[in-house]
C-alpha cells in the first residue's frame, strides 16, 4: 500500500518529510492525543472526548494532497479502501467527518467549534488552536502547494 | 388494490412529524456547519439547521433468467432519514420503494411495487463503547446482511447463506459498540426481538427472495436473541467474525438454534470474504439448513473488477445440497456510481435461486 510512516512528534528533518499538526481548540480539555485515538475518531468509532463531549473530525477535500497524506498514514486506508468503509457506516447512518474547503477554513472552524478536530500544515496553526499531535509523515513529500503557508499567500 | 394503496403512511407522516418537531434543538451545536457543504454521491443532504441529513441509494436491474421471461425493474428505491437530537440520540429511518415499475415482453406494471418501513430505530450512546438502539433493525448475522444494498455489494445476486436461516429484519433492542481488545478492535451486537408483541413495521422476509425463485417460504421472527461479534486486525485488512442466535419463526411455528462465521481480508490484488452457517431446530425431525460461501474480488484497471463466488448450501425444503456458482463484473466509474453484470449457475437451485444472467446499475446517494 503506497503512504508513508509515522514517527509521532519528530521534527521533519528533510524534504522526504511531511509534517501534519493535529488541532483542536484551546478550550478543548484534551491536551495529547496518539495516532491510534485519532484514527478512531477519524473512522467515528470514538465519539465522545472524556469528557463526554462529542467529538467533530473535520477533512479537506478529497482532491486535496495533504488530506491522501493523512488518510494513507493514519487511516491505513486507500481511497477505494476508505470509500468501500464510508458507504458501509452511510448505510448504517453515520456519514464521514465534515468537509471543509481549507487548511485556513479548517483553523477558523476548529477554533470556535467545542470538539472539533481538524488536520493542517503546522505552519497554519495560530493562538486559536492548540496543536495535540503533531505527526512527521516520513515518504510522503509535500508537494509545491501544499508547502505554502498563510503568510506566502496559500490557503 | 396496488400495494401503494396499503402500507405504513401513517408511520412515515408520523416520522415525518417527529423529525420536523426536533429540528431547533441542535441548531446552535451546528450553526457554524450552516457553511456550504460540498456535495459528493453518497453522503447525502445535511441540513445542519435541523442535524438532519437524507440520502439513500437506488439501483435498476435486468434478470435474465435461464427460460424465464426477461424482466427489467427499479428494483429499489430507498430513502435514509438521519437525525441527530442533541449529542447523543440519533434517530434513523430506511423507507423503500421495492419494483416499483416491471419490464416484461413490452409490459409494463406497477403491481408487484411495495413500500415498506425497511428501518426505523432510535438510538443513544451511553459511551464510546455502547451504544442503545431501540426499534426496528437488520438482524445482526453475518455481514452481508448488515449491507447488503444493491450499490454497497458486489455483485447483483444475494448468497442463500444471508437470508434463507433467518429473519432478515428484527424488531427490538439492541446494544452495540466498539472495543479495544489487545489493540485491535472488536465490534460486537447483542440484541431481542419480539416481533409478535411489538409488531411494528413488520416485514415479510423471504427466505427464497431472489427474482424468479418458486420458494416462498416467509422467515418472520416471533421471538429472536443472539448476537455477533467482528474483530479488525491487519488496520482493518483482515476481520473475523463470529454469530449465534436462539429463535422462534412464525410460519411453520418451530424453535431454531443458528451459529455463523465471517471473514473478510482485503489484499493488495483481491479481496477474499466469506459466510457459513448451521441452523438446527428443536424439533429433531426437521432437516438442518448448513451452507456457506467464498468470494474473491480482483481489481483490475478503470476502477472495473471481476467477482467471483462459490455456494454451497442445504436447504431444509428440498433434498440435497445445491451449488451455485456466480461469475460478474462491478465497474464504479465515478463515487457513488455503480455498474454490474453477473451469470450465475447453479445445481439443483431452480427453485431457490434460479441460473441467469443479471445487470444491476445503482447509485447511492
Amino acid at each position: 500500500m503506497a503512504g508513508g510512516s509515522i514517527v509521532s512528534n519528530a521534527v521533519a528533518k528533510d524534504a522526504n518529510e511531511l509534517q501534519i499538526a493535529i488541532i483542536m481548540s484551546r478550550q478543548a480539555p484534551v491536551t495529547a492525543i496518539d495516532s491510534n485515538l485519532l484514527r478512531s475518531v477519524y473512522l467515528k468509532k470514538i465519539f465522545l472526548d472524556p469528557t463526554n463531549r462529542v467529538y467533530v473530525p473535520v477533512n479537506l477535500p478529497p482532491d486535496s494532497k495533504l488530506r491522501r497524506d493523512f488518510t494513507l498514514a493514519v487511516i491505513h486506508l486507500d481511497e477505494p479502501q476508505l470509500q468501500s468503509y464510508w458507504n458501509r457506516q452511510y448505510f448504517q447512518g453515520i456519514s464521514p467527518p465534515f468537509v471543509l474547503g481549507s487548511q485556513t477554513a479548517v483553523v477558523d472552524f476548529v477554533a470556535k467549534t467545542p470538539g472539533a478536530m481538524g488536520y493542517v500544515r503546522p505552519c497554519y496553526a495560530n493562538a486559536q488552536v492548540k496543536v495535540v499531535l503533531l505527526l512527521t509523515v516520513i515518504g510522503a513529500p509535500a508537494d509545491a502547494a501544499s508547502e505554502h503557508c498563510p503568510s506566502d499567500g496559500g490557503h | 388494490m396496488s400495494k401503494l394503496a396499503r402500507g405504513p403512511w401513517r408511520r412515515i407522516i408520523l416520522i415525518g412529524f417527529v423529525l420536523a418537531w426536533s429540528g431547533p434543538l441542535l441548531a446552535d451545536a451546528f450553526g457554524s456547519m450552516g457553511q456550504a457543504q460540498p456535495y459528493y454521491l453518497g453522503q447525502g443532504l445535511y441540513f445542519p439547521q435541523q442535524a438532519l441529513r437524507v440520502g439513500g441509494y437506488a439501483d435498476l436491474q435486468f434478470h435474465g433468467l435461464d427460460n424465464h421471461r426477461n424482466a427489467l425493474a427499479i428494483e429499489d428505491l430507498s430513502l435514509f432519514l438521519t437525525k441527530d437530537i442533541g449529542a447523543r440520540w440519533k434517530m434513523f429511518g430506511e423507507v423503500e420503494l421495492g419494483d416499483a415499475v416491471t419490464v416484461t415482453d413490452h409490459h409494463v406494471t406497477t403491481r408487484d411495487a411495495n413500500i415498506d418501513m425497511e428501518r426505523f430505530y432510535a438510538e443513544y450512546r451511553v459511551s464510546n463503547g455502547i451504544t442503545l438502539r431501540v426499534g426496528k433493525f437488520l438482524t445482526p448475522v453475518g455481514q452481508w446482511n448488515l449491507i447488503h444494498a444493491d450499490p454497497l455489494v458486489w455483485s447483483v445476486s444475494r448468497p442463500l447463506t444471508t437470508t434463507a436461516a433467518f429473519a432478515r429484519h428484527s424488531t427490538g433492542a439492541m446494544m452495540y459498540g466498539t472495543v479495544n481488545l489487545q489493540n485491535h478492535d472488536l465490534d460486537y451486537w447483542l440484541f431481542a426481538d419480539d416481533s409478535q408483541a411489538i409488531g411494528f413495521a413488520r416485514s415479510h422476509d423471504l427466505a427464497y427472495g431472489a427474482y424468479g425463485a418458486t420458494n416462498s417460504l416467509k422467515n418472520d421472527f416471533i421471538h429472536a436473541v443472539g448476537g455477533q461479534f467482528l474483530y479488525h486486525m491487519m488496520d482493518d485488512r483482515l476481520s473475523v467474525g463470529a454469530s449465534a442466535v436462539r429463535y422462534t419463526l412464525k410460519d411453520p411455528l418451530q424453535q431454531y438454534r443458528l451459529i455463523g462465521i465471517d471473514f473478510a481480508w482485503t489484499g493488495r490484488h483481491v479481496e477474499f470474504s466469506g459466510e457459513a452457517l448451521q441452523r438446527t431446530a428443536d424439533n429433531p425431525t426437521v432437516p438442518a439448513e448448513i451452507g456457506g460461501f467464498l468470494q474473491a474480488v480482483v481489481p483490475l484497471p478503470r476502477s472495473l473488477y471481476v467477482v467471483g463466488r462459490y455456494e454451497r448450501y442445504r436447504s431444509s425444503t428440498q433434498q440435497g445440497a445445491v451449488s451455485i456458482r456466480s461469475i460478474g463484473l462491478n465497474y464504479r466509474p465515478v463515487r457513488g456510481l455503480f455498474l454490474k453484470l453477473e451469470r450465475l449457475d447453479g445445481s439443483r437451485n431452480a427453485a431457490l435461486d434460479p441460473s441467469g444472467w443479471f445487470v444491476s446499475a445503482g447509485v447511492i446517494f
